[in-house]
């Protein structure tokens, strides 16, 4: 009896066992299947119903359309036999076509690529599609999940409803020039003069510091302590994160007045001028490429910008045909990788991908984004010789073929990933180009010699016309959500 | 003796003007068209590089691989075409202008307002007609707005020119039992060669330069040089070896066109005997 | 002289046929050769000018499709926006300078080529490269030259001053009028040179050699003789180099963005900045409108003013 009794426990157990094995076993395959397939999905999916369809998609002109033009798109037709027709807009000009085309609605674009902090104007207006029902019929959230964290946060979704997948991890790093911070001379004679050790600033005081110190000593060799790119759009974006990095904020929540103009504003529009004078003369001018020159040139000791530097300055394939634009690195392993002072980057600019809203195709346009915007050809994507498109989602950080690209290439995208936990949303209300415009002329006013208290009282009550005008609770409502993001200011 | 003498000194300094006015004008060219043989580094080299290290074509080379350059084509077929509708009916309409004054003053005013209407205020209005008539990115919505657009200027230009020549000839002819047509194709038209042929070139101009309308009015079908040379300025990125090797690309037709046809500017002694 | 209005009058008082004794029979003729011309203008003309006048009452803007009438909304508006009037006040300030001297330079040199030199051919198409120069491209070159770093008018400067000069061109306030102005003359004193030339070239010699006979002084020739003869083609160069230096825009763009914060700003930009970045459909229509009032208005009192100095 009792051998009988334990004989069918024992199959008892072993059946028990069995289910549950295959149970696990057939959990961990769907789930390993679906978890590799969302790209496979969108193409088994677009398949089905492309029959030599054309989907036009809007993206930026120049080195960033290279990728659907000669890797993205001809493999999407390979796979599908849909062809991708892709409308080369110059950046300047991205927005305009898109809102005109939809205006007219002509139905001409199918996919997008949007900044997003356009995405509460072209949401207002109507120009963009609510991908939440394609997302849930194709089962792409999973994937989304596992783009990182400050850019699917704070770039997918506009009042709680996703309206684009963020597709690049433009953040501004901080790059400097190791064997430079690491030579014995400036170190002994930087620790006598300060009294801390001479290393990447963890605050703008310390970068003011070390900035001038480098200057004085290395003029010799021509060599400045740091520059930046000082052209109004790109020193806007710096504003933005220095200003609430030092612990300022845009508006009073309340009333929705402008507080830009606050001692913080001041003073960092202050700062920003005086660092003029340890930096290379003429710096007010640097746009993005002359600071990448005199980068990459050897002649300067710090600067802030993208993350293409990252790889310009490893001299990263600089043969590539694409590339030839870009000046020869003569700093090529010499270069570190920081987050800037703050220890908060900008998440300067960047793109999401979108569907617009009067397309005709919007099942075919949203597979596209889909196979685009999945790990499987996102990492491929970003570490495309010619891309411009950044590592945004957690496995890229990680991604082992990436990591040997060139040596130092592991401590850049540990750099990228921690930017991309503590990363600073770019200011995104109801006509964002308004605000943005009243910044980038009162940068241009600082670097014409202006008084900075005048110049942001004068951008507060910009600031606070164009609210008026856009309607006070309108825009609070807007700026509470855009508030409310985890990258909108700094965790205390 | 003395007034020869003069005279030859009165010639060298005028050439040496020329030739330093000339130089002046082109250095700015120069620079531009220098950096399509520059590397990054010596575009952006400081201090500045006057001379490229070496002269290699390899910018141009690739504009023509990858395709760039058949959009200076395109622009010369729009704008060459453009150019063509345009100067024919306006100088037509100049003549009837010029020599009845058809419409008196309120037609010449009108037609002069249009070019006084704003480009950025009409590009979207005109979208509009264009999608409507289904004209949007195709060559023939470019070429028929371009002549539309120089259509007051070729026709107040030509006015101009065409009043600056006495009618006696013309009348002569017409005694001679020319018809008005053979008189305006082989009277009148022969005498304004050097205005045609000045009014002409910035016609041409006008829409080769244009801009603005190009970029909304075309998608990916027809592609202008304009346009295609902003792609080339980039938020984070800049071409400048394609951008001059395109200018270059760019001027070099209509820069032998008119070389080669620059006589027709300044008229020869003979048309002094032409007298009223 | 012809005192009529509307027509310029040729260089002797009979080139403008009076209409009453031909009239009638060639009136075919004359509509035939006016007629496709205006067809053309209509086509293109019409709708976009009835389009702003509608929208101009209406309140479109980015986010708003409102196509209610706001009566005069957006004219009131135009009326106190401050920056609208100063760039139109920038605008007239560009034109003031660049006009004259354009002007005056053209002549010049089209007078120092008129008589034959060595290699004529060779200059004259030379000196057209400027204009054929996309003024996007032209911008941005002279961006770069003018660049304290990267660009050789400081170096140059720098030579003829003996010591090295870091002039920021398109950020202090006092330099960047003169470097647009430089930019701007530099692409389009060809364009005066050109016609110019062709004008002058159809002055009438025998009178010019009857006069030099004669003993007159050149300031006496220029001024009874060449003068008259090329002032049609004078008057409409200045009206349309004008007309276009109203719309100048790219020049400015790439060389200071309208900057220092709106200094620069001309109308063109203005109307770019509010109608084709921030979408106020509606105002910009309003201020377009007003644009078109203003020009004309100018255009036709300066024609008027030229026929009665005739």
């Amino acid at each position: 009896m009792f051998q009988a009794q334990s004989r069918r426990s024992a199959g008892e157990a072993l059946r028990r066992t069995l289910v549950a094995a295959l149970t696990v076993s057939s959990l961990a395959w769907a789930t390993a299947a679906s978890a590799q397939s969302a790209a496979q999905r969108a193409v088994d999916a677009a398949k089905k119903s492309c029959a030599g369809k054309t989907i036009t998609i809007v993206w930026e002109a120049g080195l960033q359309s290279l990728d659907p033009l000669n890797f993205s798109g001809p493999k999407w037709e390979q796979l599908t036999g849909c062809k991708v027709k892709v409308v080369e807009v110059p950046t300047a000009e991205m927005f305009t076509k898109i809102m005109q085309e939809y205006r007219a609605g002509t139905g001409a674009y199918d996919a997008l690529n949007v900044v997003p902090a356009w995405m509460p104007d072209l949401v207002q207006a109507g120009a963009l599609e609510n991908l939440d029902p394609y997302v849930d019929k194709n089962g792409f959230r999973a994937e989304l999940q596992k783009i990182a964290p400050t850019y699917r946060d704070n770039q997918m979704m506009v009042n709680g409803k996703i309206y684009g997948f963020p597709d690049d991890g433009d953040v501004f790093l901080f790059y400097y020039r190791k064997d430079i911070f690491a030579r014995p001379d400036l170190q002994k004679a930087f620790k006598a003069k300060y009294n801390y050790d001479l290393a990447p600033p963890k605050t703008w005081k310390q970068f003011d510091e070390i900035g001038s110190f480098l200057t004085e000593t290395l003029k010799s060799e021509g060599i400045y302590g740091a520059s930046f790119f000082r052209e109004p759009p790109y020193a806007m974006l710096m504003f933005q994160e220095r200003f609430r990095v030092e612990g300022g904020r845009f508006f009073d929540p309340q009333s929705m007045k402008a507080t830009v103009n606050s001692p913080v504003g001041v003073r960092v529009l202050t700062e920003m001028r005086n660092e003029n004078r340890f930096m290379p003369p003429g710096v007010e001018k640097f746009g993005f490429v002359e600071n990448l020159a005199v980068f990459l040139d050897g002649k300067s000791a710090m600067t802030i910008s993208w993350p293409p530097y990252g790889r310009f300055a490893a001299g990263y394939l600089s043969e590539e045909k694409a590339l030839s634009w870009v000046p020869k690195s003569k700093i090529a392993g010499k270069v570190g990788y920081a987050l800037p002072p703050g220890g908060h980057p900008e998440l300067a600019l960047g793109f999401a991908l979108s569907v617009a809203s009067s397309s005709k195709q919007k099942d075919l346009a949203y597979l596209f984004i889909q196979w685009l915007n999945s790990e499987e050809i996102s990492s491929q994507r970003v570490q495309l010789p010619y891309a411009l498109r950044d590592p945004f989602r957690d496995s890229h950080y990680t991604n082992k073929d990436y990591m040997a690209k060139w040596p130092d290439a592991k401590d850049y995208l540990a750099a990228l990933g921690q930017a991309a936990q503590t990363g600073l949303l770019d200011l995104s209300l109801i006509q964002t180009d308004k605000y943005d415009e009243a910044l980038r002329q009162g940068i241009s006013k600082l670097w014409a010699g202006g008084d900075p208290k005048a110049i942001l009282d004068d951008v507060a009550k910009q600031w606070d016309d164009t609210t008026q005008r856009v309607g006070v609770d309108k825009q609070k409502a807007v700026y509470s959500a855009w508030a409310a993001k985890s990258g909108a200011y700094p965790k205390k | 003796m003395k007034i020869r003498a003069r005279r030859r000194l009165a010639l060298v300094l005028r050439t040496g003007a020329a030739v330093a006015l000339t130089l002046a004008f082109l250095f700015p060219i120069y620079w531009l068209f220098m950096i399509s043989f520059k590397t990054p580094d010596e575009i952006f080299a400081y201090p500045p590089k006057w001379w490229p290290g070496q002269i290699n074509f390899a910018n141009y080379a690739v504009l023509f691989k990858d395709g760039d350059a058949t959009t200076v084509w395109n622009s010369l077929v729009i704008a060459g075409v453009s150019t063509l509708v345009s100067m024919f009916l306006g100088s037509l309409a100049a003549y009837s202008l010029a020599r009845f004054r058809t419409g008196g003053e309120h037609l010449a005013n009108w037609i002069i307002s249009q070019r006084m209407v704003p480009p950025i205020a009409i590009v979207f209005p005109i979208f509009l007609l264009y999608v409507w008539l289904g004209w949007v990115d195709t060559y023939v919505g470019l070429i028929l707005l371009y002549s539309a657009f120089n259509l007051p200027y070729v026709i107040w230009m030509m006015r101009g020119f065409i009043l600056d020549i006495p009618p006696a000839l013309e009348e002569a002819a017409l005694v001679d039992g020319y018809t008005r047509w053979q008189v305006l194709w082989k009277v009148v038209f022969p005498m304004c060669r050097a205005g045609l042929f000045a009014t002409a070139i910035f016609t041409f101009v006008f829409a080769w330069n244009e801009f603005l309308f190009a970029l909304v009015l075309t998608r990916t079908e027809v592609a202008t040089y304009t346009v295609q040379v902003t792609h080339y300025f980039g938020g984070q990125s800049n071409f400048w070896a394609k951008i001059s090797a395109m200018s270059v690309l760019g001027t070099l037709p209509v820069f032998v066109v008119v070389a080669f046809m620059q006589r027709y500017l300044v008229r020869g002694i003979s048309l002094g005997a032409v007298k009223g | 002289m012809s005192q009529r209005p509307g027509a310029l009058a040729g260089s002797d008082g009979a080139a403008v046929a009076p209409p009453t004794r031909r009239g009638v029979r060639t009136r075919g003729f004359r509509l035939a050769l006016v007629a496709p011309a205006i067809f053309v203008l209509l086509l293109v003309g019409v709708f976009p000018l009835v389009y702003l006048i509608v929208v101009s009452f209406q309140n479109i803007t980015m986010t708003d499709v409102d196509t209610g009438f706001q009566g005069l909304l957006n004219y009131r508006l135009l009326a106190t926006d401050g920056r609208l009037w100063e760039a139109l006040l920038h605008t007239l300030i560009f034109i003031a300078i660049a006009l004259p001297v354009e002007l005056i330079f053209g002549l010049a040199m089209a007078q120092l080529f008129i008589e034959r030199i060595p290699g004529r051919a060779v200059f004259v198409a030379l000196l057209v490269l400027p204009v054929l120069v996309s003024p996007i491209v032209a911008g941005a070159n002279w961006s770069l030259m003018f660049d304290n770093r990267f660009g050789p008018i400081n170096q140059i400067i720098g030579w003829l001053a003996g010591q090295e000069t870091a002039l920021l061109w398109t950020i202090r306030p006092t330099l960047v009028y003169p470097a647009i102005l430089v930019a701007e003359i530099w692409q389009w004193t060809p364009f005066m040179f050109l016609l110019l030339l062709a004008a002058l070239s159809g002055v009438d010699r025998s009178q010019l050699e009857a006069a030099a006979i004669d003993g007159a002084s050149w300031w006496r020739t220029f001024r009874k003789i060449v003068l008259p003869a090329i002032w049609p083609v004078i008057a409409v160069a200045v009206l349309i180099r004008g007309l276009d230096l109203f719309r100048l825009f790219d020049i400015v763009w790439a060389l200071t963005r309208g900057g220092p914060g709106t200094m620069t700003e001309t109308i063109s930009i203005f109307t770019y900045v509010k109608g084709f970045q921030q979408f106020e459909t509606s105002y910009t229509a309003a201020v377009a409108l007003l644009i078109i009032v203003l020009l004309s208005a100018a255009v036709f009192w300066a024609l008027k003013r030229v026929e009665l100095a005739r």
